[in-house]
């Protein structure tokens, strides 16, 4: 039978920073797979978004002693992830995530509708518009959108006030509105 | 110029597309605004149109080889893989067998013989020996301690803590599995370029452990540093272990690789060929 552990995140960082390895392997089944798309939507290829994921869990166990009693678990873990991204497209000048042919598509689960044609290919320009934004507002719209983060979130992994994140990321979707527009407009001219 | 109530709303409208990040109040000042202004109206509507379909997007997964290897470095992180198999303990031959009676009261009368005869030859030693099993003690006790100091310390925040711990183990006369599991996990995992290469220096009284050769095979790699990198190199080389070309040669290949850990990795290579 399996038995949930209740205890909060911060309560198992603070037990494996103790020394009790074992801790961070709850903190795994939490967190691996957000960390997984997080690196997937900036990287856009499956197995380095893998590396990048075991990479964060590795570190986290590397640095166990700067995790500090009354900081926010989920900031320290994203600012880890953020570290190990950034230290990844260093190594392979990966500014610009995979081009559109090399690009690993996600099978949608989804029952397709009517206009299915239309939508697949309105969600391949988002994709591509997604894609080419500057890497910075890219994570801006990842962090926001798809890792469920709230701005108050956001700006303590980003170090800036919840009300900055928010103009940012307007600013974000209004480039990548401009770039999904100007893709759309390729296509059909 | 934008107009300021304009700049105001941008900052509302990315807090409207996120559920639970407007207030009644804001969300109010909002509608008003949108009503109008007619280009921030717009913007409203394209730009939450499109926040609503990217949550069209197809959710990626992870390949359950990724959960695999985590358990893996895991297991390999937690399990004090240094200590020593206990023997199994092995059937009674079948003399023991024939030899030992299978009557109780026998079995007593051989026990209190025994027990005598131990007392007997325990009673006649005691004076010879006693100062000499102290001693012994003493230093078994001294010896413990050390380890234990030097377990204690390697857990500790500082760095320079754990630097003392590597140093306290480097005085023991012989290395312990659980000091020797502590200094490779410190090679592994420590956040601190010293105190790996202090760890990597101090196992250099046990370059025969072929667990710690494979685990510093694994951290060769991974390791981000030119100066643990070297010393890792080194360390392989002084063990002569074969086994470690291929990973050298691996990182040789590499094209991120820093110059002269390149140029040791291949004079490491030339090494281990011979």
């Amino acid at each position: 039978m399996s038995t949930v552990n209740t205890s909060s995140d911060h309560e198992l960082m603070t037990a494996v920073a103790g020394g009790d390895l074992h801790s961070m392997s709850e903190i795994y089944e939490r967190r691996h797979k957000a960390l997984f798309r997080f690196f997937f939507r900036l990287s856009g290829r499956q197995s380095p978004a893998e590396d990048l994921t075991h990479e964060v869990f590795l570190r986290m166990i590397r640095y166990r002693h700067t995790y500090q009693s009354g900081e926010m678990f989920e900031a320290w873990m994203y600012r880890i992830a953020r570290n190990v991204f950034a230290d990844h497209t260093k190594k392979h000048r990966l500014e610009i995530p995979a081009a559109e042919g090399q690009m690993e598509m996600v099978e949608s689960s989804r029952p397709t509708p009517h206009d299915a044609a239309v939508k697949e290919q309105d969600l391949t320009l988002l994709r591509r518009a997604l894609r080419e934004l500057p890497p910075e507002k890219r994570e801006l719209i990842v962090l926001s959108r798809f890792q469920g983060l709230s701005y108050e979130a956001m700006g303590r992994i980003l170090g800036c006030e919840s009300g900055t994140v928010k103009v940012r990321v307007f600013r974000a979707m209004k480039e990548m509105g401009q770039v999904f527009h100007d893709l759309r407009r390729e296509k059909a001219s | 110029m934008m107009d300021p109530t304009c700049e105001q709303a941008k900052a509302l409208m990315a807090a409207a597309w996120t559920p639970g990040e407007l207030d009644e109040a804001h969300a109010s000042w909002l509608r008003m605004h949108l009503t109008g202004c007619a280009s921030c109206a717009e913007e409203m509507s394209l730009l939450g149109n499109m926040w609503q379909r990217l949550g069209d997007l197809p959710v990626p997964e992870p390949s359950p080889a990724l959960r695999q290897r985590w358990e893996q470095t895991l297991q390999a992180l937690t399990v004090p893989q240094y200590a020593q198999a206990r023997p199994v303990p092995a059937a009674p031959s079948a003399w023991w067998r024939n030899f030992w009676p299978a009557n109780p009261a026998w079995q007593m009368a051989i026990a209190a013989l025994c027990l005598a005869v131990g007392l007997g030859a325990g009673f006649s030693m005691h004076r010879n020996d006693s100062e000499r099993d102290e001693v012994a003690r003493l230093r078994e006790e001294v010896s413990s301690t050390k380890e234990m100091v030097a377990l204690s310390l390697l857990q500790q925040q500082s760095a320079a803590e754990r630097l003392r711990g590597v140093d306290y183990s480097t005085r023991m006369p012989s290395m312990e599995p659980q000091v020797v599991s502590a200094l490779v996990h410190a090679v592994n995992l420590d956040a601190n370029v010293n105190v790996r290469l202090a760890a990597i220096d101090a196992l250099g009284k046990v370059t025969n452990n072929t667990r710690v050769l494979e685990s510093f095979q694994e951290a060769l790699p991974r390791e981000d540093s030119p100066m643990v990198q070297a010393a890792l190199i080194d360390y392989l080389v002084q063990a002569h272990d074969r086994n470690a070309v291929e990973t050298i040669q691996n990182l040789v290949a590499k094209p991120d690789v820093n110059p002269t850990v390149r140029e040791r990795a291949t004079y490491a290579v030339h090494q281990l060929a011979q």
